[in-house]
């Protein structure tokens, strides 16, 4: 059974004429990274918030389709309730933080209070994660004089101790700097290896075909291709579809292409092309 | 906030400067009054905070005191004034009544101040909830008073990116004026796009969750801060008990 099913999704935002998701189907296995990415405007986002329950709970507008979250329609979920079921990261670290709290410890330790976890394992709780996520740092800092970077890992730090199953990650390093993205990606790793079921919305390619189990790709509004990583970063059909493919698998692309070979084995990371390059060195 | 002071428990301080408030406006004359800042002040030098207490009181208490004085003593017309010069009188009963209306002013707006620069608001927050006030009230005051330095922020930003564009920013009254009316669209509009965006992060964290919530802050009532209650209780029914023998 998958975790996440969608059938036949459609959806028109209030006062727009205009569809933003047409016929939109997909299911999400457990414990799966997946990678969704796509053109600005392809409707990302609202794929998202209609996975997290926020279409149409507090967008509104014109919803149609199924929307299963572990085997049960999200009607039946409480909005609120959801949060522990699926944990929800935005884009923007500067508006993510509670604003009610003026410690990291105490903004980590927000949704667990509002789902009335025990002061004794909240404590905890924080604590695992304060080491998890290399804040212990920050704890008595408010989380409005963080940087960018720092914000947004208090940010997940915080979706991550309500302990959800499912993470949605919209753009988590779009305003981050090269080192604050590659400390996000090595939280995905280690929320992967504890099972969690990641859909992490990023434009950076490079990044996707290191981390993810499978790629969706979306263009205005459909599901255009869905597969693994490999088969998927090394179609060049992504860019007709206003995608992006990796740098390193550009050149190995265009190669197979004046070969006149499949491009499918290409290599997409930095480690595939270095093990190529020996595999070839050796030959 | 970190004094023994500071870390009373906000019901207790509450107490205490409610106690001051009704003495304030009851006890007759204006020394009883002006002693209340005296008092106060020397409890703000106790606290750690006396510096920031007399800075914050400076700054905005005299002004309107002195308004007062001038209104009631000068330009007010009551049976005893004498004029002056054209419309400008000087009148006993109007000083009197000035200096009445201005010590219950310094008392109570003294105490006020003391009791927010010793008080936490997240103290106060969880003081609320502890006693019952409902989670959407207890936030709207904690996300104002943490807010509005982000505001302040924004409004910064916006102003530098107007003034990146040439707009006068400094100067006269009338050009800072001039200034502020294009800041106010942008500053309105993204707060209200931040609205937006955080009402999904409050959501991300089950803020709408039906559970009975807790905290990992915690606060708890110690033994002088029974004793304060107490005495504050006590010293306003003996106030008001030798009132009424009066």
């Amino acid at each position: 059974m998958s975790i996440i099913s969608l059938k036949n999704i459609n959806y028109t935002y209030p006062l727009e004429e205009k569809q933003t998701i047409h016929s939109f189907s997909l299911d999400l296995e457990k414990g799966c990274v997946y990678g969704l990415t796509g053109a600005n405007e392809s409707g990302k986002t609202t794929i998202c918030n209609i996975i997290r329950g926020f279409i149409p709970e507090l967008y509104k507008g014109e919803l149609t389709g199924e929307v299963m979250i572990k085997g049960k329609n999200i009607n039946d979920y409480n909005i609120g309730d959801l949060a522990t079921i699926i944990g929800y990261s935005f884009q923007n670290p500067f508006t993510q933080l509670s604003g009610v709290k003026d410690t990291v410890y105490e903004e980590i330790a927000y949704g667990m209070e509002n789902i009335g976890v025990s002061r004794d394992k909240m404590i905890q709780k924080v604590n695992e994660i304060l080491k998890m996520f290399q804040l212990e740092d920050l704890i008595d800092k408010n989380p409005f004089e963080l940087s960018g970077g720092q914000k947004q890992r208090v940010a997940i730090a915080s979706v991550v101790a309500l302990d959800p199953e499912i993470i949605i990650l919209d753009e988590p390093t779009s305003q981050l700097d090269p080192k604050s993205t590659e400390d996000i990606f090595e939280i995905i790793q280690l929320l992967k290896k504890q099972g969690k079921t990641i859909l992490l919305v990023e434009h950076k390619v490079d990044l996707l075909a290191a981390y993810c189990d499978e790629i969706l790709l979306i263009s205005c509004g459909e599901l255009v291709m869905q597969g693994p990583v490999k088969e998927i970063l090394s179609d060049p059909k992504v860019v007709e579809y206003g995608g992006q493919l990796p740098q390193v698998a550009l050149y190995f692309i265009k190669k197979a292409e004046a070969n006149g070979s499949s491009a499918s084995q290409v290599p997409l990371t930095v480690q595939e092309v270095y093990d190529h390059l020996n595999k070839d060195g050796e030959a | 906030m970190d004094s023994r002071i500071g870390n009373l428990y906000p019901s207790s301080k509450f107490t205490f400067i409610i106690l001051i408030i009704l003495l304030s406006m009851f006890v007759p004359g204006f020394i009883f009054q002006y002693m209340i800042f005296l008092f106060i002040f020397l409890i703000s030098l106790f606290s750690g905070t006396a510096i920031k207490f007399l800075a914050t009181f400076m700054k905005s208490i005299p002004i309107l005191i002195i308004f007062i004085f001038i209104f009631q003593v000068f330009l007010i017309v009551n049976e005893d004034s004498q004029q002056i010069w054209a419309f400008i009188h000087f009148s006993q009963i109007g000083l009197m009544t000035s200096l009445t209306m201005t010590s219950k002013i310094v008392a109570i707006s003294s105490s006020i101040i003391w009791f927010f620069q010793v008080t936490r608001v997240k103290d106060i927050v969880y003081a609320l909830e502890q006693s019952g006030v409902s989670q959407k009230v207890t936030f709207v005051i904690a996300s104002t008073i943490q807010l509005i330095p982000q505001m302040l922020n924004l409004s910064r930003t916006i102003a530098d990116a107007q003034k990146s564009r040439g707009i006068e920013t400094e100067g006269n009254l009338f050009v800072r004026a001039k200034a502020f009316i294009p800041m106010i669209g942008p500053l309105v509009l993204s707060s209200i796009q931040q609205i937006e965006e955080r009402v999904l992060a409050l959501e991300s964290r089950a803020f709408s969750s039906k559970a009975k919530k807790t905290s990992i802050y915690e606060l708890k009532k110690q033994k002088f801060d029974y004793i304060i209650m107490i005495f504050c209780i006590l010293v306003l029914i003996v106030y008001i008990v030798w009132r009424i023998k009066l």
